[in-house]
């Protein structure tokens, strides 16, 4: 492909074009400052994946100290150092998926990405056959996706729970089920719009195959607003990974999971609030950092489209 | 209109059909095995299957679908042979199942291979009455009989087959000889408003589910009061002001509340009001069934924390639309006229821009319960969000079962009226 570029110079250098597309986030103030504190959390996770502090699941220090010189945000009810906790609980969300089974392995990528994958894959599937094919389809997957929004999201995580236990995969399996149908619905308003459009015309009379139009014509042309949508749907994951940490019923032990955190050091609420305090700061920082970083990009993109 | 109101009716009819069966069966195919919860880890897999079958449980998956949707009683009727009714017990109130044998209420029951018939009196007694010329026989000869237990199940008994059943008491399991074969336990169906016992507390789920529902009501009532006046306004203010700091401070505020998850602002309310400054009880403990009437403060921190969630979506939709509309051209116009600014925004932008939050409000229902549920379960409040939350963890799926419609019908019935006001309310917009 070097060959096919002779007019250096006219064209921006890929680089170049990479940088123009993320520079429009430092346009907003507020999406740099939201990525600013995912990215923040993201190197703590890289950083705890290296080094920690103190082993975070050894109960090696006094229950409920305040911070101090050892434990720089104190230690919880089991006498476990929270700092160390605190980073390595970025791990599960962000960072890398347990698999079922007694096998040690994980996998690269949180329960929070994974989830948001499975409900793109899923919703993108659903909404582009609905939106291009219309009719028996569109009425059929838009009927079963309204008795999925009609329940309240976490009545259906705790069916879903209470149904297959607890578990990394049961936990992105949730979320990509409660994400779907928000998705699908974007991607099919997005494919009834672009249908109309005369390069799908063109694929048409070309002979091209319902599934080539879907996925190779439609589905580039709906990236962007897709994206955005995705991004903010990483903050609901890791929201509702909160709270099904929060509830009991989340991310399994030995890892620390920071609504678990919440829910154990609250029992303790009276005697050490230290504890309750750091994961809950957390856990906000991370989601409205995303929901900054989202806001300010949506924003800045439909500002050039009116 | 008519049309729309036709559709969307059936469309609604289908969606509740496909939500009960998505929960059934979900709760069905995956729900380990209950008896286990019940009967605890060291019971014998023998006691276990006959606690199962007792509970119907060995019932194919459909059937017990049916069942649960639309009651048994008639499709038993006839095998038991008369007409099967339900008498109020004297003391508790709950439905007891009767066969109407003749105008008398009776059940049976099998005691040392002695069928007795368990007769009703009018002021709620019974008096035994020994019926052996009731066999019926099969075709290989054996005698077998069908009835209403004192359980609640309609039976099928079989002479000299000495089957055993575990039976659960108080104080344990009991075997027992003579048992009955087969099982079916009596519902009138949740369309007809029975939801089936509760596991947990062996009592019918109607009769504990409502003192539940009423005590969400009164929390998420209070705390709409409050948001929906506060929310709307500061949008409103946050709109005509938009991009100067007064909008920037209520949108990234209402943003930032928000993406809290509702964990973590209760747990801060708490520190804050209920350990730090000790002004408000910082859990929800009922001492008696009226507490929220007699003590209101135990309302202060679930509606403060739902308040907190609440308030900036609504905040923040309401500003859309406000910047929406003040960017219209006949507010312009209106302006250019020479009207009073304050009376362009209150006669002409208001009512225009409250139309979306409204209709977004409706639809917001699913995320408001979703919230109920933490916050109930942060501060012990016995509301429906603590009882699917407690059922879900037992295991008691009659029990989710029946709260999560009640929490689905309620989503897609405000969804409806959603969409009719929004309708009522936009002039521009006519369903053909």
């Amino acid at each position: 492909m070097a060959i096919a570029q002779p007019t250096a110079g006219v064209r921006p250098s890929r680089w170049q074009q990479m940088w123009k597309s993320v520079a429009i986030i430092f346009e907003s103030r507020v999406a740099t400052v939201g990525l600013a504190m995912v990215l923040f959390w993201l190197l703590i996770g890289f950083i705890s994946l290296v080094w920690t502090p103190h082993e975070p699941n050894a109960s090696d220090f006094i229950q409920n100290l305040p911070p101090n010189g050892t434990n720089w945000l104190g230690t919880d009810h089991l006498g476990r150092d929270i700092t160390s906790r605190l980073m390595q609980g970025t791990q599960v969300i962000l960072l890398k998926t347990r698999l079922p089974g007694d096998s040690e392995i994980s996998i690269p990528g949180g329960v929070a990405i994974w989830g948001v994958i499975g409900s793109l894959v899923l919703g993108v599937t659903l909404g582009l056959n609905a939106g291009y094919r219309g009719g028996w389809w569109d009425q059929i997957i838009m009927q079963i996706l309204d008795a999925l929004i009609a329940f309240p999201r976490i009545v259906l995580y705790l069916v879903v729970i209470a149904a297959l236990g607890q578990g990394d995969m049961v936990v992105i399996l949730a979320i990509t089920i409660t994400g779907a149908p928000g998705v699908a619905r974007l991607a099919r308003s997005l494919a009834m719009d672009i249908k109309t459009r005369d390069y799908i015309r063109a694929a048409e009379t070309r002979g091209e195959s319902v599934r080539y139009i879907m996925f190779r014509e439609i589905l580039p042309n709906a990236r962007g607003p897709l994206l955005v949508d995705a991004m903010l749907r990483v903050g609901y994951a890791i929201f509702a990974i909160g709270t099904l940490g929060f509830l009991g019923i989340g991310l399994p032990p030995p890892d620390p999971d920071w609504g678990n955190m919440v829910n154990e050091a609250r029992r303790n609420i009276f005697s050490n609030q230290t504890a309750v305090i750091w994961p809950s700061l957390a856990i906000a920082t991370l989601v409205i950092g995303l929901n900054l970083f989202a806001d300010g990009l949506r924003e800045e993109l439909t500002r050039y489209q009116k | 209109m008519a049309r729309f109101l036709i559709r969307s009716i059936i469309s609604t009819i289908v969606t509740m059909l496909l939500v009960s069966m998505a929960l059934f069966f979900l709760l069905e195919v995956g729900s380990g095995d209950i008896t286990v919860k019940i009967l605890g880890v060291f019971s014998t897999p023998e006691q276990r299957a006959s606690y199962r079958s007792q509970l119907g449980l060995d019932a194919p998956a459909w059937q017990r679908y049916v069942d649960w949707l639309a009651g048994n009683d008639w499709r038993v009727k006839s095998r038991v042979g008369y007409p099967l009714v339900t008498i109020p017990n004297k003391e508790s109130g709950e439905a007891e199942w009767w066969a109407d044998v003749e105008g008398q209420p009776t059940r049976w029951k099998l005691e040392e291979g002695q069928l007795l018939a368990l007769k009703r009196q009018g002021d709620g007694s019974t008096t035994e009455q020994i019926v052996s010329g009731d066999w019926q026989t099969d075709e290989s000869g054996a005698e077998f009989f069908w009835g209403v237990d004192t359980k609640n199940n309609a039976v099928k008994w079989m002479r000299g087959e000495g089957a055993e059943v575990w039976v659960l008491t108080k104080a344990g399991l009991r075997k027992e000889g003579d048992g009955p074969q087969t099982y079916i336990p009596l519902r009138k169906g949740l369309l007809r408003g029975d939801a089936g016992e509760s596991l947990q507390f062996g009592r019918p789920v109607s009769a504990t589910l409502w003192s539940r529902v009423r005590n969400t009501a009164v929390l998420a009532g209070v705390a709409f009061i409050i948001v929906m006046p506060l929310a709307l306004f500061l949008g409103i203010i946050a709109g005509i002001n938009e991009g100067k700091l007064l909008d920037r401070i209520i949108s990234i505020g209402g943003l930032g509340a928000t993406a809290t998850p509702e964990f973590v602002t209760g747990i801060f309310l708490i520190l804050i009001f209920g350990i730090w400054l000790k002004w408000l009880p910082a859990v929800a403990i009922f001492t008696s069934a009226n507490a929220i009437f007699e003590n209101p403060l135990l309302l202060a921190l679930p509606v403060m924390t739902l308040t907190a969630v609440e308030l900036g979506y609504i905040a923040r939709m309401t500003r859309a639309s406000m910047v929406e509309v003040m960017d219209s051209a006949y507010i312009r116009t209106a302006i250019i006229k020479g009207m009073p600014y304050r009376r362009v925004v209150v006669r002409h932008a208001i009512r225009n821009a409250l139309m979306a939050p409204i209709t977004i409000i409706m639809l917001h229902v699913n995320w408001l319960i979703g919230g109920l549920v933490v916050v109930e379960v942060i501060f012990g409040y016995p509301g429906l969000g603590k009882y699917i939350y407690d059922a879900a963890i037992f295991g008691d799926f009659n029990a989710v079962e029946a709260a999560a419609m009640v929490t689905v019908t309620i989503a897609i019935a405000t969804r409806l009226i959603g969409d009719l006001a929004y309708t009522l309310l936009n002039p521009r917009i006519r369903y053909a």
